[in-house]
């Protein structure tokens, strides 16, 4: 882990899936505080609510990061698109910023030719935070294979670091395609 | 708001070592990982014991572990060394004391605060 940076903010990054959800805690340019996955048995979409309030009371941060699962390119589903509303709505409660991108936009910040799979993402991200996240990238994804319950905490690192990187260079080469 | 760092950086530093709660318990010889839970929940301070068992574990210094705390304990004695400092200042200005005044403005002037001479 790297030293922080005491006058840079904290980022709040959430990314969810069919489990639950994937976050990142990201403070200063390149500390990453936190990060994981919070499965939610039930009701998907309140126990996940519930995760990140509690998430927002222990780090208390000032932005969160989601997808842009409104832009008519995503493919999200209706849980999530409502569960990211209702996420939205909890920010404003809380006073926090929140900072929305589409996952094109994250692609164009990890990859200098502005295109990459989630696998590369994740790879990028690892080597980014090898003593964080080295140990627990998810093996390459066969073509049967569901998305490993991993994935999601890879993609909320991925967007704390595309709002980190905003207007700057691509921050690795993407790794080399098998 | 948030914008200062948090009061420790435990939970990161045990999932940097892919740790668990109960792990990290036994390693610090406490009885279950509740302990652990509220020291990385910011629910309760560690024990100076336990904080040099945690630097020993983490392999990192106390100041880094405990980045938030330290930095408020940092401006709570610079405070304390300011008004020490005036009462110093006030009760005398012989030339033996200049040494005291040295090293209480040092002090001062640990979290941003001006030195005192230069007030």
């Amino acid at each position: 882990m790297n030293t922080t940076n005491p006058k840079q903010n904290r980022v709040l990054a959430i990314a969810p899936d069919t489990r639950g959800v994937g976050f990142a805690v990201l403070e200063g340019e390149n500390t990453l505080a936190d990060w994981g996955v919070k499965t939610v048995a039930g009701d998907k979409n309140s126990g996940s609510v519930a995760k990140v309030e509690q998430l927002i009371t222990d780090y208390d941060p000032e932005v969160l990061v989601l997808q842009d699962v409104e832009s008519k390119d995503s493919r999200r589903s209706l849980r999530i698109r409502e569960l990211s509303r209702i996420l939205t709505a909890l920010a404003s409660s809380r006073n926090l910023k929140v900072a929305r991108f589409p996952w094109i936009r994250v692609q164009k910040t990890m990859f200098a030719e502005g295109w990459g799979t989630k696998q590369q993402i994740a790879e990028i991200v690892a080597k980014i935070f090898p003593e964080e996240l080295g140990f627990r990238l998810p093996p390459k994804r066969r073509l049967w294979e569901s998305q490993d319950y991993r994935m999601s905490m890879f993609d909320a690192v991925a967007l704390a670091l595309t709002f980190r990187l905003r207007g700057k260079k691509a921050p690795a080469d993407p790794p080399a395609t098998v | 708001m948030a914008s200062s760092q948090l009061p420790n950086y435990l939970r990161a530093n045990r999932k940097r070592l892919a740790l668990s709660q109960k792990e990290v318990a036994f390693l610090l010889g406490a009885e279950s990982g509740a302990k652990v839970c509220r020291y990385e929940r910011f629910a309760r301070e560690p024990s100076l014991r336990t904080a040099l068992a945690y630097e020993v574990i983490f392999q990192r210094p106390a100041r880094e572990l405990f980045g938030g705390l330290h930095k408020a304990l940092e401006k709570q004695v610079a405070a304390r060394a300011r008004s020490l400092g005036k009462r110093v200042n006030r009760e005398s200005s012989k030339a033996r004391h200049s040494r005291k005044r040295e090293s209480i403005s040092a002090l001062a002037a640990l979290a941003g605060c001006k030195p005192l001479n230069q007030e």
